[in-house]
């Protein structure tokens, strides 16, 4: 059996449904930033892999701006959950309640 | 690769970001220079006049653009930027916007914190404001989809930052890790669903892709794609069921941030997927006009925006918080906007356009009012607002013109977008199409939603500040910035009422 | 591997696989707990480290700030190696102006590192 193209698909698909899964079960703000940054990197296999089965080269060109969007993404959401932790001591999702009708 | 790439070409593209990119480096640079022996003031003064003085040369560099004739379009730099009047107008609509409310920042001190100043670093709110604005622009002229991504992502990630930026607020912190999840799950499927629609058409670039879906046809691989693509678009737009950051974020976030949020964001964001749906997915939208065509992303766009119109209708007949409120009319708005994307293939992009303008103008309005409030007292409940026309006439009287703009009262800049919005998906093929169902249900949810616009203006205008109320009787003093802002959002809302060619006549 | 002929027979498989994997995952942890771990918490067992020794306040508090600026400026000039790598393997064939831009890039992110000194994240407190 040779590795194909739906091959990394259904691996890029799995990681997504992974993420996916993560960040709505998940309470802990940082294992939801982990559970995202899978869900990018699950896009980016899959670009990584049709650019290599298409013969074109846009799809790695892609991932490379990919990557910094994530580490800035990265940057940012660890400064809004320590501006968060400063005022209310919790990371977790499930106590952040105070915005309410 | 061509080795031959024309940077000239480039520059051109991108001077009204140039532009940007030099104004926040130098609202930076005097801040580091000079900020530190200046009063909050006056630090913040300065950084506020920066931000102006560069959008204003922003809007400069933009009308110093070829503009190609309505239906034609311009393409640079290898097909990676488009510029027609759609990118146009957007451009010059959210420079326009941003100034507005970068005016507001003069009048923004809340309550809970008049001793540690709100703005604490102002010339980095200003310059992130200026970077989201360049993402915004961005987004206009993108013609391919890694400068939609970068643009789009550019936009996002300012807008948390801004959201979260009032460091003393316990909700604002909250409303922007809320925004960052619901915004970092959103674009991670977005960018999926472009990979998967790169992997079936080998081209990033979007007429390209129209040209090979068309060769293609209809796929399911494309179905889970244009789905993924949507649920992105739905966030950006906080369309239903992808709303729920909206009144979180609406209620805690600074209320200069919550009004670029709900104005320039929804401008760039619109005219973004409009671009996206049309000029790369095209050949592959199915058919608005009559029942039983063949399936597309327009069928979806119709349920979100049914959706969206009857959840943010209702839920905001439920809301005792203002801002609560003002975040579900702008979910129902967004309904109305998203039949404006289906209505651009019958009348193009022009009543779109001018409905997010003037929806973004008067909304604007009204969070610069609730600003200009939170100076001396707080401004969360409806109940907040009472006796604002004793404590503020001025104020009373902009926030009148604005909410009723927003309602769709005649002879206001609201009701003429709301006019020709509806025409134009009647024109589709009148009232027997899904377009037409759509826009027979946004009228009568308009019937609906003004009755909750109404319970605003009945708080401000008509009930007295009593001693059993929490609400100050106080005297507002508006600083200058706001007035501006106000006085402007007020008179354009009018005036784009009165002659709505001045935008529309851009599209003919 | 072939994949069955119909192409709904394709996405069909996406979705289940994507589907099940997380969820079967979630189903065994759920299973093992419930057969070899049921919860037995204590103030032992709930301790920050499990090394015998008590902890002393909350492990929150244990890292300033300052190693998360330190890491983030790191991350700067990671990001900035990524771009400026294709960038040096292509340069014999690179116009002046691809050189241009990438100075204009090196520019905006030196600006980064001069506001974050300025400020004084730099200076360990």
């Amino acid at each position: 059996m040779t590795i194909g193209l739906y091959h990394y698909l259904v691996l890029a698909v799995t990681l997504f449904a992974i993420g996916f899964f993560g960040v709505l079960l998940r309470k802990n703000t940082l294992i939801i930033y982990m559970c995202l940054e899978l869900m990018l990197v699950a896009a980016t296999l899959a670009l990584v892999a049709f650019s290599r089965f298409n013969g074109t080269i846009e799809g790695n060109v892609f991932v490379f701006f990919i990557l910094t969007v994530a580490a800035a993404e990265v940057a940012v959401g660890l400064a809004i959950v320590v501006a968060l932790f400063r005022r209310r001591g919790t990371v977790d999702v499930a106590k952040l309640n105070a915005l309410k009708n | 690769m061509n080795a031959t790439i024309n940077y000239a070409e480039l520059v051109y593209a991108l001077r009204p970001e140039i532009a940007l990119t030099l104004g926040l480096l130098l609202a930076l640079g005097y801040d580091m220079a000079f900020g530190r022996r200046m009063s909050d003031c006056a630090r913040r003064g300065v950084a506020v006049l920066i931000g102006i003085v560069t959008l204003a040369s922003a809007v400069f560099q933009t009308l110093h653009t070829n503009v190609p004739p309505v239906g034609h379009a311009a393409y640079w730099f290898h097909g990676a930027f488009v510029y027609d009047t759609l990118a146009h107008g957007v451009r010059l609509g959210v420079f326009g916007l941003s100034a507005l409310t970068l005016l507001l920042i003069a009048g923004s001190i809340p309550h809970s914190a008049l001793r540690t100043p709100h703005f604490k670093h102002p010339a980095e709110y200003v310059a992130i404001q200026l970077l989201a604005t360049m993402g915004f622009s961005l987004m206009a002229v993108s013609n391919n989809l890694l400068i939609a991504f970068l643009g789009f992502e550019l936009a996002s990630l300012s807008l948390y930052v801004m959201a979260g930026f009032d460091k003393t607020s316990r909700a604002s912190a909250e409303a922007s890790l809320k925004y960052f999840l619901f915004g970092g799950m959103a674009a991670a499927f977005m960018l999926f669903g472009f990979s998967l629609i790169y992997g079936m058409t080998g081209t990033i670039v979007l007429p390209e892709i129209a040209r090979a879906l068309a060769v293609q046809g209809p796929s399911p691989l494309l179905l889970v794609a244009l789905v993924m693509v949507l649920v992105g678009f739905g966030y950006k737009a906080a369309a239903a069921p992808f709303h729920q950051w909206a009144p979180d974020v609406y209620q805690g976030a600074p209320a200069p941030a919550a009004a670029l949020i709900a104005s320039a964001s929804k401008l760039a964001g619109f005219a973004f997927f409009a671009r996206l749906l049309f000029s790369g997915l095209g050949t592959v939208s199915g058919d608005a006009i009559n029942f039983g065509g063949p399936a597309g992303w327009i069928m979806a766009v119709i349920i979100i925006s049914a959706a969206s119109m009857l959840l943010g209708n209702i839920a905001a007949l439920a809301q005792t918080n203002a801002r609560r409120l003002i975040a579900y009319s702008a979910i129902a708005h967004a309904g109305i906007m998203l039949l404006g994307v289906i209505a651009v293939r019958a009348e193009g992009a022009g009543p779109l356009f001018y409905y997010a303008l003037t929806y973004g103008i008067a909304t604007i309005g009204v969070f610069g009012v609730f600003a200009a409030i939170e100076r001396t007292a707080p401004c969360q409940r409806i109940s907040d607002l009472a006796g604002l026309w004793k404590r503020s006439p001025f104020l009373a009287l902009v926030l009148f013109v604005c909410v009723l703009s927003l309602a769709g009262i005649p002879p206001l800049a609201g009701f003429f977008g709301k006019f020709y919005l509806f025409a134009a998906a009647l024109y589709l093929n009148g009232l027997m199409s899904p377009a037409g169902w759509l826009a027979f249900l946004a009228i009568a949810m308009s019937a609906v939603g003004l009755y909750y616009y109404l319970v605003i203006l009945k708080a401000a205008l008509v009930t007295n500040a009593t001693a059993g109320t929490s609400a100050s009787t106080e005297k507002i003093r508006v600083p200058l910035g706001t007035v501006i802002a106000l006085a402007t959002s007020a008179a354009l809302t009018i005036a784009l009422g009165i002659w709505p060619d001045v935008v529309l006549g851009l599209f003919k | 591997m072939t994949i069955a002929s119909h192409p709904y027979a394709f996405i069909a498989l996406f979705v289940a696989v994507a589907a099940a994997f997380p969820l079967g995952l979630l189903l065994v942890c759920r299973l093992w707990v419930w057969a070899f771990q049921p919860p037995k918490p204590s103030p032992v067992k709930n301790g920050i480290y499990e090394c015998g020794l008590e902890a002393k306040g909350d492990s929150w508090i244990q890292f300033k700030a300052h190693y998360y600026l330190y890491a983030i400026l790191f991350l700067i000039f990671d990001v900035e190696v990524l771009f400026l790598l294709p960038f040096a393997a292509a340069f014999n064939v690179l116009s002046w102006g691809a050189l241009f831009v990438m100075l204009a890039f090196i520019f905006l992110l030196a600006e980064g590192l001069v506001w974050a000194w300025n400020r004084g994240h730099l200076e360990w407190k």
